[in-house]
């Protein structure tokens, strides 16, 4: 399309102006009986006029020239010989010449302006277009692919942007015009135009292609720019998150070890003096508080390896009965209402993670619960899923705490009572690893409910023999 | 009857301690090892009646001392191991080790598998002597395929009577779900582990007050089963 030359106008330019002067003979001869000579003049400007508009200015310096012999042999006398019979003819020659070149020339000028905006109007909408698909593009290889289809859409051309400032993107093909894209004094990437059949650039095609070459960069800068944005976020994140982990570990760990370091010492110094009842107690508390130690450690590494992406999930068919039974089965006293139905399908999970899930959820209910106050657990299934819900009775969560008791370190405040906030976290890490969802929310009738689903995904297990 | 003798290879001074005071004030006389070489020497030299063995040893892998001391003779192996190691703890059962205990563990638990582990070495285990199997209501009879609850008979399929047979047979001891599909249905169903959960739920439902808190047929997540004896 735009500043492309095409190269075969000249002989085109040739047979116009042969055929324009035949033309304008054949008109000014009909006419030539009633008019005069002038007429005959005018007839030739008018297609010096019309063959410079259309084919440029050679054009019609050549339909000029071509206009003043046939002039002079069809209507000057002496007709029909090329010889000048005075002195009046030949300034009639040199004036219709000038004139020519003169108007062939404007007309040529006027077109190729007129060419040129239609030019620019086509090359700033092209520019405009891709500029909309490169705001789309979120990554660097997006952008290459969808700079390298708008310059080639542009240009009819075969078209490619290598990033970087490598080998491959410093290596010339044949034919092709190669522009360094830029991001301030750094090499990003290449592109490399080569157009189709065998057209070249003009000056106007090139810098309109470094136009395309200097959005292209500019948008690689953005991304890039956003990437380092994101990095930085991210690594505010995280140094926020190692922060919180500190804290709350460093917490966690601690009362539990004052607690355990106090009785101990207590049953060294004074043992012997205590009553057995005393003793016990203390021994219990060093009994318990070693046991909430282990499940911090347990968290941590759960945690750990749920983050590090080093979770393998090990699934197998189980029966969701079974688990929910196993992880019960580490609670004490407190009355647990179950309602699963009978014919419950097997369900495709690690029993290990879900069995964890099931007891961070009990631990959860039972921590935050009047002692005695009934828990539910209530499975269910569709075609597609199994849903397992564990109920409490207790105060509910605040407002607006739903979603954020499943982020890390997020505790509900003023209950007087600390998890590491980790619990739930890890509960929807394990959930989400199964495919499953996990939320919370307020019962009407006062206490939360936990949820979570599991996809009843994969190849159903095979058919259990007979047992007869 | 001598004290039963116990060799503990384990490399780390605090467990050792601690399972010194534990052993040797229950009357098992205790000779103890940091390394797998030197536990399979003392193993052997002491005529050792059950083994301990920590599965993360500094020298070799706990799997190739079981390995080793299995090709030896069948003294009864109890594996400590730490949780989260259910991978492990199965390798471990099914390469012959009798059982596990999970790290951090109570001195109650590790003595009750101890206990079960000799009194099987012994070849008293239940249902061999010619006596029924009784824990809580539950009895089962091995030599007339009788199985009751509080006295009541329990009709039970051929497929879940095998499975509790099995598990009379090692009661106490905890089972893996390959050792379990191997017992009951042969050596060509290694890869179809629910068959085992699928029955254990039915006998559950039969055998259970309440089936998802099972009192007798206990799961073990991520490792087995094993049918409690107290």
């Amino acid at each position: 399309m735009t500043g492309i030359l095409r190269i075969p106008s000249v002989s085109s330019g040739v047979v116009a102006a042969v055929v324009a002067v035949a033309a304008a003979t054949a008109l000014s001869w009909a006419m030539f009986p009633r008019f005069d000579r002038s007429t005959a003049i005018m007839t030739y400007l008018l297609a010096i006029v019309a063959v410079g508009a259309r084919y440029g200015r050679l054009a019609a310096i050549l339909t000029s020239v071509l206009g003043v012999a046939a002039f002079d042999f069809f209507f000057v006398p002496p007709y029909y010989t090329f010889a000048v019979g005075d002195a009046q003819a030949l300034s009639t020659f040199a004036v219709m010449l000038v004139v020519g070149l003169v108007i062939g020339g404007l007309t040529a000028q006027i077109q190729r302006q007129a060419r040129a905006a239609t030019d620019r109007e086509r090359e700033t909408a092209a520019l405009a277009a891709m500029n909309r698909d490169l705001a789309e593009a979120t990554t660097d290889d997006a952008l290459a692919t969808t700079g390298a289809r708008h310059v080639g859409e542009a240009f009819d051309a075969e078209t490619r942007i290598v990033l970087g400032d490598t080998d491959e993107a410093n290596e010339t093909r044949p034919g092709s015009v190669r522009l360094p894209l830029r991001e301030r004094d750094r090499q990003v990437g290449t592109l490399d135009v080569r157009l189709r059949h065998r057209r070249h650039l003009t000056t106007d095609g090139h810098r309109h292609l470094e136009a395309f070459a200097g959005q292209i960069a500019f948008a690689l800068a953005r991304i890039r720019l956003a990437a380092e944005a994101e990095t930085a976020r991210v690594g505010v994140e995280t140094e926020r998150l190692r922060n919180a982990l500190l804290t709350s570990v460093s917490h966690d760990l601690r009362t539990p070890l004052a607690a355990i370091t106090g009785a101990a010492t207590t049953l060294l110094d004074g043992g012997a003096r205590m009553d057995e009842a005393t003793r016990r107690d203390l021994l219990d508390s060093i009994r318990e508080e070693t046991e909430r130690l282990n499940r911090l450690v347990q968290n941590l590494l759960e945690m750990t390896r749920l983050e590090s992406g080093q979770l393998r999930l090990r699934r197998e068919w189980h029966p969701l009965e079974e688990v929910i039974g196993a992880a019960l089965a580490r609670f004490g006293e407190r009355p647990v209402t179950l309602t699963i139905p009978r014919n419950l399908p097997l369900v495709p999970i690690d029993d290990v993670l879900i069995e964890q899930v099931m007891v961070n959820l009990l631990d959860n209910a039972v921590k935050y619960t009047p002692p005695g106050s009934p828990i539910r657990i209530l499975a269910t299934a569709t075609d597609e899923s199994v849903s397992v819900e564990v109920a409490d009775s207790g105060p509910g969560l605040p407002p607006g705490a739903e979603q954020r008791v499943f982020e890390k370190f997020y505790r509900v405040d003023g209950n007087g009572l600390h998890g590491t906030g980790l619990g739930l976290a890890i509960c929807r890490g394990i959930v989400h690893a199964h495919g499953g969802r996990i939320w919370a929310q307020n019962l009407p009738e006062g206490g939360v409910a936990f949820l979570f689903t599991l996809p009843l995904t994969g190849t159903p297990p095979p058919a259990l023999p007979t047992d007869a | 009857m001598p004290e039963p003798i116990v060799v503990l290879i384990e490399d780390e001074p605090q467990i050792r301690r601690f399972l010194r005071a534990t052993l040797t004030s229950e009357g098992y006389r205790l000779f103890e090892a940091t390394t797998g070489a030197d536990g399979l020497m003392q193993a052997t030299s002491r005529q050792a009646d059950v083994v301990i063995v920590d599965l993360g040893l500094p020298d070799m892998d706990g799997l190739e001392v079981i390995r080793r001391l299995r090709a030896w003779r069948p003294v009864p192996i109890i594996v400590l191991s730490a949780r989260g190691q259910e991978r492990d703890k199965v390798a471990a059962l099914d390469a012959g080790a009798d059982d596990y205990v999970s790290k951090p563990f109570g001195s109650g638990e590790l003595l009750a598998r101890i206990r079960v582990a000799l009194r099987h070495a012994a070849g008293a285990a239940q249902g061999h002597d010619g006596r029924a199997f009784r824990v809580g209501d539950l009895e089962v009879d091995l030599m007339r395929r009788h199985v009751a609850i509080s006295g009541v008979e329990v009709r039970l399929t051929p497929i879940e009577y095998r499975l509790l047979a099995t598990l009379v047979t090692h009661a106490g001891k905890v089972l893996t779900h390959q050792q379990l599909l191997h017992e009951v249905w042969g050596p060509n169903h290694g890869d179809q582990a629910h068959y085992v959960r699928v029955y254990m739920a039915h006998l559950r439902s039969k055998l259970e007050a309440e089936p998802a808190r099972p009192r007798y047929l206990r799961t073990e997540p991520g490792v087995g089963y094993r049918l409690v004896v107290d």
